[in-house]
């Protein structure tokens, strides 16, 4: 559990895709999830795969997406086999569930380069209410406790003879019930633990606090951005304009 | 019988929790584990119960490979009460909680009513029978997971951590019971920080740094060896503190650290 979920939590890095301003690196995902979105063909497609590829080792992230690409493969084998069943054809079954592959690391991408701090910035620049950002930023920033919860609750259970692994389909979801309402209860309880500890810190005193970091875009922030926007332009042009179609 | 032999174990993130430990066990003993936060110590106990398996080397209970055993079914020997109770509370009540484990290892319902009785009876839980394990106290609950563990009546107990959220009389409790424990025959592993809950019961201890095991003896010897509790960052009983500070003294009344505690007894009981 813990292998698949580095592939979509935020680790800190050194690397210069880490120290992009996280506006840059949401863009960067923004235009990587259109591209993906926009192609017609396999091979566009494989092209912008590589592309995004290329930008996990730059940002030296390779492995992490390679255990994002693993576990979505999972589901992109569901929607292929499905696809094929109602279309019948193989390429634009491929395509589809390639297609979701692609879409799922572009987001990854930014999640696990973009810290919860950062992405409490990036969402502030949008304007949306303080309590909306800092609610989903508190939901980002816990994943990793809640599985860390988890697998904990699952040794407790497992160490009073419970089997997890065996049975059939409606054994193994009864023997899920002591996992999950442990881990619901603890998170209720949790979160009205935050909420206090949070009011204790004077949290809604003003309605404009101030931050411990304040973003300044830099030159290569926006040497990034443009080049990015540029790629995007010119990818986009040639689906349409250069490259035959070969999507139905 | 619990052995380690050349147990190495290292986390995903590429921390070595275990380092070559080697580690016996016998029946019967009464083993407390210590040292500093990160020491290793809940990965060891992990590894009895085959919560984790060892990259190196591997761990016997009562002579079987724990690598060839499922957990559930490790767990009907060894029984472990974790340090968070939270972690294992679900049911509707506590007897109901209680029985789980029971119910799991297959007891006859006869059985299982018995032995929910006897454990709430023993930890003082009887009141809360029909009562949500989730309204308990933070100690009440801890006292509910080990009775849990004790109703199975498993071959070895381990408490990780079992004197968190208790007062100073469920912890003599603690005490008591883990003796109990004892003179029945079990193998007891306590997991703590809490040395002064500890040092009473006098046990073998197993001192860990680092993923080693740095020390290995009984309580009246290691505690004595100020340095290497220092360096493991494990703090010396009051009472044997007190021993070795006035044993330099010509007039010191104590032959021994057990010594200074009887002597403490016993002006206590004095007129």
């Amino acid at each position: 559990m813990m292998w698949i979920s580095g592939g979509f939590i935020f680790r800190r890095g050194t690397s210069v895709y880490h120290r992009l301003d996280p506006r840059v690196k949401l863009l960067i995902s923004i235009l990587m999830f259109t591209t993906t979105l926009l192609v017609r063909s396999v091979y566009e497609l494989a092209g912008v795969l590589a592309f995004m590829i290329s930008v996990a080792a730059v940002a030296m992230v390779l492995r992490r997406v390679a255990r994002t690409m693993t576990f979505t493969a999972l589901f992109s084998v569901f929607i292929f086999v499905l696809n094929l069943v109602f279309t019948g054809n193989l390429v634009t079954s491929l395509l589809y569930a390639v297609r979701f592959v692609a879409i799922v690391v572009s987001t990854s991408l930014f999640f696990i380069t973009t810290s919860p701090d950062e992405l409490e910035q990036v969402m502030k620049t949008f304007k949306l209410p303080r309590d909306v950002v800092f609610a989903f930023v508190t939901a980002v920033r816990f994943i990793p406790v809640m599985l860390l919860d988890t697998i904990q609750i699952m040794d407790a259970q497992k160490s009073r003879g419970l089997e997890l692994e065996g049975g059939n389909i409606l054994r193994r979801v009864r023997n899920m019930i002591p996992i999950l309402i442990p881990l619901v209860v603890n998170s209720v309880v949790r979160s009205g633990e935050l909420a206090e500890a949070m009011e204790a810190r004077a949290y809604g005193a003003v309605a404009h606090p101030t931050s411990l970091v304040e973003y300044r875009t830099s030159v290569t922030d926006k040497v990034v951005a443009m080049a990015a926007v540029l790629l995007f332009a010119l990818t986009a042009y040639s689906f349409y304009y250069i490259l035959p179609a070969k999507f139905p | 019988m619990i052995e380690f032999r050349d147990v190495t174990f290292v986390h995903q993130n590429g921390v070595k929790a275990l380092d070559s430990v080697s580690l016996r066990i016998d029946s019967g003993e009464t083993v407390a584990i210590v040292g500093e936060n990160g020491a290793g110590k809940t990965t060891l106990v992990k590894h009895v119960t085959g919560l984790l398996k060892p990259a190196l080397g591997y761990v016997l209970v009562d002579g079987q490979k724990t690598t060839e055993m499922t957990t559930a079914q490790l767990s009907r020997k060894v029984g472990v009460a974790f340090q968070n109770p939270d972690h294992q509370l679900f049911s509707e009540s506590v007897e109901e909680e209680m029985s789980f484990a029971l119910r799991n290892f297959g007891f006859p319902p006869e059985l299982v009513e018995q032995r929910v009785s006897w454990g709430l009876e023993l930890f003082g839980l009887d009141e809360y029978r029909k009562s949500s394990p989730l309204v308990l106290s933070g100690g009440e609950k801890k006292r509910l997971t080990l009775a849990c563990i004790l109703a199975w009546d498993p071959e070895v107990v381990i408490l990780d951590e079992p004197t968190v959220g208790q007062d100073s009389i469920q912890k003599e409790r603690l005490v008591q019971t883990i003796r109990m424990l004892s003179s029945t025959g079990k193998t007891v592993v306590v997991v703590s920080h809490d040395i002064e809950f500890l040092w009473p019961m006098q046990p073998r201890v197993v001192v860990m740094k680092a993923g080693r095991i740095v020390g290995d003896g009984p309580a009246p010897r290691l505690m004595l060896e100020e340095e290497l509790l220092d360096s493991a960052r494990v703090a010396q009983p009051e009472l044997v503190s007190f021993y070795q500070r006035l044993t330099p003294r010509p007039d010191s009344p104590f032959v021994d650290p057990l010594d200074a505690r009887r002597w403490i007894e016993g002006r206590r009981s004095a007129p």
